[in-house]
Order: C-alpha cells, then structure tokens, then sequence
C-alpha cells in the first residue's frame, strides 16, 4: 500500500498552501481532491486580495491578518497577484457616519486609506458615477485563484509533494483513536483504494461538515452561497469597494481581462450548489448600478457561485454574521489523534491557515524546520532573455499573460515547443491570446483530465466567446495528441460547451444571447454534436 | 444607442473580419482585424504594450463593412495605433504624409514651385531619398497641379440659381485633380446648382488619423464641424467627391470625436455621384446627355462601400447612351489613403490589389473608374490604365451634347 506522512484534502487555495508549507518544511506530502484543482469555492469568488479595509469597522482581527497577508502574497505571488490597489467609494446610498468608523477603523488596524478628491477619481477611473461622494485609495488587489493554485502546486512538487485529482474521500481509516489511512475511489474508473498516512488535514472549505461526518465527527460549517457576475472587459483598473458596511454586490474586481462584480449571500444547503439564479444577477446589477451607472451597457459573459465555508462553534449560526475568521481543530481532542481539519477563513489569509495548520502536524513530528512560505517566491520570475524569446511567438499580450500563467518553469517548455515547432505557435484561443503549445502544456500534464480542466490552467474559454471557437480546435488537439484518455471527442466537445453554458442561461440577454446563438449554430449545426440532423 | 459608436463588447468573435480583411489574406504575419481590434481592446485595457501587428491596418474598412455586430473595428485599430505611437520618434514619411494639406498650402503660395516639387519627388524616388523616409521609391505619388483648385474656382464665371450646394473639395482635388473639381462644378451647373466653396475647410483628417495624429484630427474635426453646421443652418447641402473625405466627414467623426451637430452634418453632406443618383431617384437629374461611346471598368472604392449608399456611379453612369461599365467587385485595390506608398507596405499593397489588376487585364479596358484618388492611383500604376472619376463621364457625356 503507498504510504505518506500527511495527505491533505481538498485542492483549494488552503489545501494547497498546507501542501507547499508541508513539502518545504520536508514532510512527505500528498494532496488529494474530487475534483480538478481549484474547482471549488478558490475559483468561485470575486478574485480579491483583501487589503482588510472592508473588514477594518467589523472584525479589527480579520483586517490585519489581511493587510499583512495581503503584503506578503503581492510580493511572493507577483504571478498571480495583480497590485491593481482599490477604491472605497461613498456612494448617495451610503450613510456618512460610516465613513469615520472606518477611516479610524484602517488606521487601527494599520491599512493605508488615503482620500483623494472625486475629481481625481473620476479622472483614474472615468465609468464610475460622476455622483459619488468620496473616495478612498487602500492596497486591495486581485488575485486569480487558478493560477495561484496552480503555482502553489508547481512549487511544492519541486519539493517533492504528489497531487491526486479526481480522486474523492470515501472513509477516514483509523485504529485505536489514530488516523491510519484514506480510503479513495477514482472519479473516472469508481475503483477504490487505501493510502496509508499518519496525518489527515481536512482543507475542504464548505465541504468540512461532510468530510468529518466521514470520521464520524462534526465540525460546524456553514456553506453560504455567492453569485458572481463576469464583464467582458475591464470597466475599471482598481478594485472598487463601496464604503459601507460589508454588504452584497458592493465589490468590482478587475481580474485579467474582465471585471467581476460580487457578491450576494444565502445560505446554502449543500456545499456543491454553486447554481446561479435570474433573480441574483438581477439584484446584483441594481445595486452594481449605483457605482456604475451605464453597468447595463458592458456585456456580462457568465454568473457564477460559490460556497464559503462560514464556521461556526454553534451550528445554527448563517450568513454574513458568522466569523470570517479562520480555526485549526485538532480532533485528538474528540478522540481521533492526526485528523485535523481547517475551516473558516478567507482566500486572502490562505497562507496562514496553512502555516498555522502545518505547525500543528509539525509539533506533533517534532519537526523544528521554521515555515518559510512568506519568504519564498511561489514561482520564479522568467528571466529576461526567456520573455524576449517568448515574446517572439506570442501575440503582444500573449507573452506576459503566459508567463503569469505558466510561470518560469512551464513558460521555458513552452517556449521551447514555440521555437521547434511552428504549428505550435497557432493561436487556439484569440480571446484570451492561448497558443497551442500552451493547451498542449497543460493538456500533458498529469491533474488533467477533461477541457475545463484546460481551460482552468490556461484561461482557454474564458474570454469573449465563451468557448465557441476553443472548444473544437482544442479538442482537435487533444485528439491529435493521444490526450483524450480514452474519452469520446463529442463527448469532450459536449461537456465543455455545456460547463459554459452553466454561467451563461442566467444571463441570456443582450450580447450573450447572440454568442450564444453563434455557439449553437457551430455546434449543432455545423458539427452537429447533438445529432439533430441525420445524415 | 447613436449609429456610430464604439464598443468592442459587440464583437462575438465571429471572425467574419478576417474572412474579409485583404491585408491578412496576403501577410501571415497580421493577424487580422478581430484580434488587433475587439480582442486586443480587452487587453489593452489590462496592460497597454506596443503591438507591432497594429502597423498592418491599412483602416481600408473592410472588417467594418463585414461586421455584422456594427463593431468599427479599424477604428479601434487606429485609437489604439495612436495611443501606441504617442511619444515615439515620429518618423519623417509617416509625418509628411499625415500632413498632406500642408505641403499643398505651401506650394499654391509660390507659382511653379508644383512643378520643382513634382521633379523633386521624382528625382527623391530615383535616388532612393524616399525610401529613406519611409515612402515607397516605387509607389505611384499624387503630383501637385500648378492652380489649385480654389484659384480655378474663382475664374469660374457660374450661372446663377437658387437652388445652392457647398462644395467641399479636400486636400488631393484641391492640390492635385482639380481637374475633377471643376467637373463637378459643371455637372451641378447643368443640373441647375450653384456651387459654393468655402476656403476656411480644413483637411478632413483622414490622413492624420492613419499616421496617429488624432489630436490635429480632432481640431480640424472641431473646425469642419462648426463650418458645417453654419451651412447646414442655411439649408445648403455639401458635396464631396472623395469618398475617403466623405467617409470622415460622415462616419469616423462620430466614431472618434465630440463635437456638436456631426451626426446632423451626416445627413447633410453627399458624395457627388450619391447625389446624382439622389436627383435621378426623385427624377431631377438633367439626363440630357450625348454620347459617350466607351467601355470602361468600375472599381468601387473600400472607403465608398464603408459608407453603405449602393454604388451610385453605376446607377448614374448606365444612363449615358454609348457608354457601357460593368463593376469589377475584384475588392480592395491595396493603396488604402497612403498605406501602399509606405516603403514597408508597398509590396504587400500590390499584393492586395493583385485580383483587381488581373480583372482589369482580363476585361482588356484602356480606362478604369473609380470615386477615390488614391485608389486611381493604384489602379493607373498597378493595372496600367488610365484611371478617372465618374463624374469626369458625366461632364464628358453633358459636354457631348
């Protein structure tokens, strides 16, 4: 039977900071997740990188484990961490007295906030409503949770951690009161199997209840739905906060090429109803307006949900009350020694829940090797010469998009591929300037399985036409190289234009709606995917 | 929404465009309208870089005139150009051929010196001084005419009527065809029009906004705009006969600047031969024509196809007893303004116009019509035929009488 020291579960943005934090202090680690890496609530959000202002009135705590976080992760993070910096924004909607609080608030928990006039604001970011009343600059950013994912996992397999996908929990084995093992079954083939371990570290988010009731135990998490709205171009180059307390559809973020507006808040039943509703994009949209009044002018390409996993000691707490704080449980204390499970907390303060996670099972291994993650860089920067080389192939943005996403490492194979093989140089998605030696990158490496999961690593289809142009021409790629494992192409070609599809019913009006026809003629029409048409 | 306006979340990718665009036919490297334009506006957005794919655009308007989401993608094209250039070194070509109107202002003030600077440029061209520029040694260049077309105008003793136009003629009939500027005198004369200039135009900035000047272009905007207003306020329409002017005046204005009473001034202002068809439309043009025995090919001009008015030379052309033309629709002749004068575009520009010279020898003309001086250019250069505008036939057929 294989055998590590700790495996953790789930491949969100904290279960893959414990694995780095696990493989640089030289604990032999291995990570396992349902699904693809970030599939989860880590690519279901609003892609900020908290500065903690918006927490600084409510939850002092929370803004300073974020302010500081958020300092550490735009240096370390420089490959998935856009320093955009961010607007608090008074709006006529937003009472006055607030804005005190929290200026004192900032200051209080040592977070820049600097007024500047309106006039100037307006001049930075010409969309918003000339009404707005006042204005703040704070270091928010925005970070893209695939690719910090994605670069976590690139950094902790160099120290020599394994990444099992599509790969789910069935039993947390134990013996006399001690974690002896996981029990998985494999997504594709449903074949079960054990992996021996001393340590299992729950990092399954709003899925944390669910996985403790496989140990028998309880932990009290909350899912708590959020929908999300995508904008095809960016409609400002800051994060834009409204200046009032913490509420729904008060966040724009620029996240690469698009804006994401978020987001609203409900309890969920389950942690994997991640559906969007007519009704949520709509009230997201009203209240988006009041920032920017021509919001109904720019095309919305997709809703999207998450769940947060709000925790609670008393289950019965929900929504936006419950803490945004993070609590590391070690359930030796409910009677099973080495399972602890991580809940609560915010994307932005992932890398502490890991290192305070990891001090936990290293206490236990008597393991002295001080946390190093906020010191280290989590890819390497692409050395010039390597960027000049890129930049020969790809389209003008190409080269630093690619680099972002691909890092050092992957960005020199792929560069290689480029300067070998010409065909490779094609364009297979426009939107998002993908090239063909990139999807094939991505495509070859062993946590991919399906598109999405393609699409996940390289932004392919996530640009302007959803998908209606990428799709087939990946496909075809995969075909050609033998990476389809095993899987029908119009199956392929099926699941991924219907994962689009997903986020787009909840939109269909506008310019989607066209898109979408134009999808449907290349699909069901032209290659005919649904067999409509007989020959 | 207004007609003209610029907003790239209309694109759908449907890359109807580059089926279209005649530049990314014949070069690899551009790669073509929808990603320079809709798809790179989104990044550009993200991280303004240079992209050395943008200098490919000729702004000929074919991936306008295809698109059907009414995104003005060569206009995209031309903002972002501009904005990429802005503070570089301007090289010399690209500045001398912007600024046209200036050239021509300079040499209508001292009699002969057209003709030094048309040897000049000839001899420049030999020599390879040219090329050292930036403008094609080998690429057809406008000749100055020795009277402008405003001193030509003067001499003109018009009939009077009440019925009143205002002619427009801009920079290549003013400085070098005024030939075709008196023509259209004439033909409005016969058709019972006074004509008017008005000597405070300016250039209409079509040149300044391909070389990126979109400053210059905005205040001669402000100015013809205002110009135009007054005459629209007095019920005079205005008349143009170069269909990349006409083009500007009409559309790109409104694509590019702010200025009030554009859009009015839009349905203000026609190309001549548009007018001509009007006048036949609503059975006032003087069809008193004699014969015109020839045979001719037409060329229809990108810059007169952005304008979505049919192909109103045709129209008024098959009216002439004698005279028979057939449109070439070979497409784009590759010249699109000063594009295919540029050193470095010329080959690609006779590329371009390959299937339009191959028809023209097919069809075994001596004369080629076409409503755009620079693509007669092109035409007389590439095809090597003589290359006319239309309304120069219908001056003839009047003339034949």
């Amino acid at each position: 039977m294989e055998k590590v020291t700790a495996i953790v579960i789930g491949g969100g943005a904290t279960g893959v900071g414990i694995l780095r934090d696990l493989a640089m202090r030289g604990v032999d680690a291995m990570l396992i997740e349902q699904r693809d890496l970030a599939h989860g609530t880590s690519s279901r959000y609003h892609g900020l990188l908290h500065s903690g202002a918006r927490y600084a009135v409510k939850d002092a705590e929370a803004g300073r484990e974020c302010i500081e976080e958020n300092t550490i992760l735009r240096r370390i993070g420089r490959h998935c961490v856009e320093a955009t910096e961010g607007f608090f924004v008074r709006t006529v909607e937003d009472p006055e007295d607030f804005e005190a609080k929290w200026v004192e608030g900032c200051k209080n928990c040592g977070i820049s906030a600097v007024q500047i006039s309106v006039e100037e604001a307006l001049r930075l970011e010409p969309n918003l409503s000339p009404k707005i009343k006042a204005v703040y600059r704070v270091p928010d950013a925005a970070i893209d949770g695939f690719r910090m994912v994605w670069q976590n996992v690139a950094s902790a397999r160099r120290y020599g951690a394994k990444v099992r996908t599509y790969t789910e929990v069935v039993r947390i084995n134990s013996t006399n009161g001690q974690v002896t093992g996981v029990t998985v079954r494999d997504y594709f083939t449903g074949q079960e199997y054990q992996i021996a371990c001393d340590f299992v570290i729950s990092a399954v988010g709003s899925w944390a209840g669910e996985l403790a009731a496989k140990a028998g135990l309880q932990v009290g998490v909350q899912p708590d739905k959020g929908t999300l709205i995508a904008f095809n171009h960016r409609i400002a180059s800051r994060v834009i906060n409204r200046l009032h307390q913490a509420s729904d559809g008060d966040i724009f973020v620029p996240h690469g090429s698009i804006t994401i507006l978020g987001t609203t808040s409900m309890a969920a039943d389950k942690a994997d109803d991640t559906e969007p509703s007519v009704e949520e994009v709509k009230k997201l949209l009203n209240i988006g307006r009041v920032l920017f009044e021509n919001i109904d002018d720019y095309r919305i390409l997709r809703a999207f949900t998450g769940t947060r996993p709000l925790y609670s000691a008393d289950p019965n707490a929900k929504g936006r009350g419950a803490s945004r704080g993070f609590v590391t449980l070690d359930h030796a204390h409910d009677g099973l020694k080495g399972f602890i499970s991580i809940v609560g907390g915010k994307f932005t303060t992932y890398r502490l829940m890991a290192e305070k996670a990891v001090d936990m099972v290293c206490e236990y291994l008597g393991n002295k090797t001080p946390c190093r993650t906020a010191e280290e860089d989590i890819v390497e920067d692409p050395s010039e010469a390597l960027m000049g080389r890129a930049k020969k192939f790809f389209p003008v943005h190409g080269a630093s998009l690619a680099a972002s996403r691909l890092g050092a490492e992957g960005l020199s194979r792929v560069v290689d591929k480029l300067e070998k093989q010409p065909s490779s140089r094609q364009l297979v998605c426009e939107c998002e300037n993908v090239t063909l030696a990139e999807v094939e990158e991505a495509a070859a490496d062993p946590t991919s399985f399906t598109l999405s999961d393609v699409r996940r690593k390289t932004r392919m289809g996530m640009g302007t036409c959803q998908g209606a142009f990428c799709t087939y021409r990946t496909v075809g790629t995969m075909v050609a190289n033998d990476l389809t494992n095993g899987q029908d192409s119009k199956e392929l070609l099926k699941d991924f234009i219907e994962a689009r599809w997903k986020g787009i019913r909840h939109v269909l009006w506008g310019n989607a709606i066209r898109e979408t026809e134009l999808t449907r003629g290349i699909y069901e029409g032209t290659l005919n995917v649904n067999g409509a048409m007989k020959k | 929404m207004s007609k003209h306006v610029v907003n790239p979340d209309l694109c759908t990718a449907c890359t109807v465009c580059v089926a279209h665009c005649p530049v990314a036919e014949v070069v690899r490297e551009y790669r073509g309208p929808k990603l320079s334009g809709p798809a790179s506006e989104r990044l550009r957005l993200l991280s303004p870089q240079d992209d050395a794919s943008l200098d490919f655009c000729s702004n000929c308007k074919n991936c306008d005139i295809s698109c059907p989401s009414g995104v003005p993608i060569s206009t995209l094209n031309m903002k972002a150009r501009a904005k990429m250039w802005e503070g570089k070194p301007e090289p010399q070509g690209r500045k001398m051929m912007a600024h046209g109107e200036q050239m021509g202002k300079l040499l209508a003030r001292f009699p002969g010196a057209a003709s030094i600077v048309n040897l000049g440029m000839g001899l420049g061209k030999s020599l390879g001084m040219m090329d050292m520029v930036g403008i094609s040694s080998k690429a057809p260049l406008p000749s100055y005419a020795s009277t402008t077309f405003y001193k030509q105008f003067k001499s003109f003793k018009q009939k009077s009527f009440d019925k009143k136009v205002v002619f427009y003629p801009g920079c290549t009939i003013n400085f070098n065809q005024p030939e075709i500027g008196m023509d259209v005198v004439k033909v409005l004369q016969a058709n019972g029009y006074e004509v008017l200039v008005d000597e405070e135009f300016v250039c209409c900035g079509s040149p300044l906004v391909v070389g990126g000047y979109l400053g210059e272009a905005n205040e001669n905007a402000r100015k013809n705009t205002s110009l135009m207003n007054k005459w629209r306020a007095k019920g005079y329409p205005v008349i143009t006969a170069c269909t990349s002017c006409g083009l500007m005046l009409k559309q790109e204005y409104q694509e590019l600047f702010h200025h009030e009473g554009m859009d009015k001034n839009a349905e203000n202002i026609y190309d001549i031969m548009e007018f001509l068809s009007m006048l036949d439309d609503e059975d006032k043009l003087n069809t008193n024509f004699g014969q015109v025995n020839d045979t001719m090919l037409y060329h229809a001009p990108c810059h007169l196809r952005a304008q979505g008015m049919g192909l109103p030379a045709l129209d008024v052309l098959s009216l002439i007893p004698g005279y028979r033309i057939e449109n070439a629709a070979a497409g784009c002749c590759g010249m699109s303004g000063s594009y295919g004068m540029q050193a470095n575009k010329r080959e690609i520009s006779l590329k371009v116009g390959e299937k339009l010279f191959n028809r023209i020898r097919q069809a075994g003309v001596k004369s080629v019509v076409s409503d755009c001086g620079t693509c007669r250019l092109q035409i007389g250069d590439g095809a090597k035929v003589q290359a006319i505008h239309p309304v120069q036939i219908v001056a003839r057929a009047y003339a034949a009488k």
